[in-house]
């Protein structure tokens, strides 16, 4: 992984994503990556979209919990006598 | 000199029973959460509502094995994810070893193909991706890759709380989450552009 010599820059880019916005990379990766982001308007939309996704699917995979099962949840207390 | 009086049993049982109510509200307050989480390690909202009913039942009666202060939405989890893998799940397990040849752009770069690509201004993956794209594509990533996605993507937990709930290593939580996240997107890019 990594800018190295020989090495397509979109694919080193496509590579750090995850632990880019996952805040894992080291300082030095991450300002590798930022140079490459700067001036790669084909990596940088893929970014923005891949930030976007990850906060469509939390929202999207939500669910309220169905107030039955709450009642139901709490009839399970152990009685205090 | 208190603790030998005849008095001191009942004031023990009266702080027991405190503590053991204050630890029943603590867990239902984190319901909706823990829910939120059930919901998608399984299939159906009915498996999802047993399984938090099997797991509070266990919780209420093994509460004392809970330290105060430390993650109590990690530890019901814990329990909710064993018997999760209890119920049999283990017998589901394929391990996907497989090469996966799809990067983490490849969702995007079919959504252009397709001329589905977002705005590079506006992203708005919502005019292109339905809540329904999402809810069937997550339930088709194989159950162990699943179970980290839920845990980081959805539940909010961190790496090491979700290597403890799922009694593994770190490592593998994020090998596991790198992977999963990319057949996601597979599995959202199949439903979302494969059917055109």
């Amino acid at each position: 992984m990594g800018f190295g010599a020989g090495v397509d820059p979109c694919e080193a880019c496509e590579e750090l994503l995850q632990p880019y916005l996952d805040r894992e990379l080291t300082d030095a990766e991450r300002a590798e990556a930022e140079v490459h982001l700067d001036g790669c308007s084909y990596c940088r939309k893929r970014y923005r979209f891949e930030e976007e996704l990850r906060r469509f699917v939390r929202q999207a995979a939500a669910e309220e919990m169905p107030p039955a099962l709450k009642q139901k949840l709490a009839e399970l207390r152990t009685p205090l006598y | 000199m208190g603790e030998t009086t005849p008095e001191a049993e009942p004031r023990k049982l009266a702080e027991e029973a405190r503590d053991r109510v204050h630890f029943e509200e603590e867990a239902l307050e984190l319901a909706d959460q823990v829910y939120r989480v059930a919901r998608r390690l399984v299939s159906t909202r009915e498996e999802a509502e047993d399984l938090m009913q099997d797991t509070y039942a266990r919780a209420f009666r093994a509460w004392r094995s809970y330290q105060p202060g430390t993650n109590l939405r990690a530890w019901l989890l814990r329990i909710l994810t064993n018997l999760n893998i209890d119920r049999g799940r283990r017998q589901q397990r394929a391990p996907d070893l497989q090469p996966l040849e799809e990067g983490d752009y490849y969702l995007y770069n079919k959504l252009e193909e397709t001329g589905r690509a977002p705005n590079v201004d506006q992203e708005r993956v919502d005019e292109r991706l339905s809540q329904d794209d999402v809810v069937s594509a997550l339930s088709a990533v194989p159950h162990d890759f699943r179970d980290v996605i839920v845990l980081v993507d959805i539940g909010d937990f961190s790496y090491a709380d979700a290597a403890q709930i799922l009694e593994i290593p770190i490592g593998t939580v994020m090998s596991r989450l790198h992977r999963g996240r990319r057949i996601l997107k597979r599995e959202l890019a199949d439903q979302t552009v494969g059917s055109v």
